[in-house]
């Protein structure tokens, strides 16, 4: 064998090792950050509290909720059948089989949005589409769904409509859950003066 | 039949003309404008420090010039921008926040040892480009709490904000558990913490009509 072509052939070797070495920092495989900052500014990641009432009492199976708070006031209060991924928890390894299955929608919420906002911007970075936030958090969520305020008699019409379902969800999400029969009653009373209210309204 | 045999520079040659291609190539490739400084973990823990938050009492040294090393950057669009802004700030829309002149400008503002605070309508508008914006290496750029909204309801008295903590997201504003389990009895309950959550909600129905 010609001695050139032992040369060449450990000088190719040696820089096929070498590009191996080049990547080795990758940690997922991310997006690029003007691909991330563009995704930043659109609006169309966040839900709004009655969307997320809607697909919860639908019973939407491709909805995946994530609590991003800590565990301790996750176990006080959660959405139903919200799994709790805390901020600091996200790049677990256990983690990751929340994101990125096909055709399931993850809606992330906190509090308020800041802190699911920010779990959005890491799970889209590590590349995860269909990636939600539910603008405005649980404090919204109680303030919408579980005590809707009734609309001025000047407001429109689609804002009785939005009175209507949040009413309706309110019952949803609170009455299931208490089984004591004398506040049941009450509660009885109060939804037949409602429905008789949008009978005459239609 | 070798031809190398014949002319034993050939090996040579070739050797060189392969490091000239690979040189070639190392020096076209594009270099990427933004790379993450910070990695996924460092950014994680960024976050749970809480660090670049810019708390809206702080702007009344700004507005007074006593701090001056603080730039403020609107990152509405130049309409919202012209309807009215905090006396001082820039005006960079978040669509042209990667555009070299900004780039530029903000590198300048940082090797000068300039903070940076961003806002948008409300804290959650600035919250994604500033988390960002730390990830590409500028620590110096933080985020508005509150928002312009917050700014522009407390403009005359923005000291008193101090003893406030509407502005601090994340806070659970209910005891969630009691209150998602009694049927939207609670309303009469407590009294202050009613007024409180009115005056948010105000705010809230400014921004888009209905929702939060």
């Amino acid at each position: 064998m010609n001695k050139n072509y032992i040369f060449l052939t450990i000088l190719m070797l040696a820089l096929a090792v070498g590009t191996l070495f080049l990547h080795k920092e990758k940690e997922y495989e991310q997006i690029k950050p003007e691909e991330l900052l563009w995704d930043i500014i659109q609006p169309t990641r966040y839900v709004t509290t009655d969307q997320v009432a809607k697909m919860i009492i639908a019973k939407d199976p491709t909805l995946e909720l994530v609590d991003v708070r800590d565990s301790k006031q996750f176990e006080k209060f959660s959405l139903p059948n919200a799994v709790n991924v805390p901020l600091s928890d996200i790049l677990k390894p256990e983690s990751q089989d929340y994101f990125g299955l096909p055709g399931v929608k993850v809606v992330f919420f906190s509090n308020d949005d800041i802190t699911a906002d920010q779990a959005w911007v890491i799970t889209k970075r590590m590349g995860y589409n269909d990636t939600y936030v539910m603008k405005g958090g649980l404090n919204c969520w109680i303030e919408t769904i579980i005590q809707p305020k009734e609309p001025e008699e000047t407001a429109p019409y689609t804002e009785f409509e939005k009175y209507q379902f949040r009413k309706g969800a309110q019952m949803y999400f609170t009455g299931a859950k208490v089984e004591s029969s004398a506040k049941k009653t009450e509660v009885k009373v109060r939804r037949r003066k409602k429905t008789s209210v949008a009978a005459g309204g239609c | 039949m070798h031809i190398h045999e014949t002319n034993p520079k050939k090996t040579l040659i070739t050797v060189l003309v392969f490091a000239l291609i690979i040189l070639a190539g190392f020096l076209t490739v594009k270099k990427p404008k933004f790379r993450y400084k910070k990695t996924l973990a460092e950014t994680v823990g960024m976050l749970e420090k809480k660090e670049g938050c810019f708390k809206p009492w702080q702007l009344v040294d700004v507005l007074s010039k006593v701090n001056n090393k603080v730039v403020l950057i609107d990152i509405r669009n130049k309409f919202e921008y012209g309807q009215g802004h905090i006396p001082g700030s820039e005006n960079i829309s978040a669509y042209d926040l990667t555009k070299d002149k900004n780039i530029k400008h903000l590198e300048e503002l940082k090797n000068n040892g300039m903070t940076v605070v961003l806002y948008g309508n409300d804290q959650l508008q600035a919250n994604g480009p500033c988390v960002w914006y730390r990830m590409v290496g500028f620590d110096n750029v933080k985020v508005l709490m509150g928002g312009y909204e917050y700014y522009k309801k407390h403009k005359d008295n923005l000291e008193a904000t101090k003893n406030l903590d509407d502005y601090i997201k994340e806070i659970p504003r209910y005891d969630f558990a009691k209150v998602a389990s009694s049927k939207g009895e609670v309303k009469t309950e407590n009294k202050p913490k009613k007024a409180k959550i009115k005056v948010r909600r105000r705010k809230k129905t400014a921004v888009a009509a209905g929702g939060c």
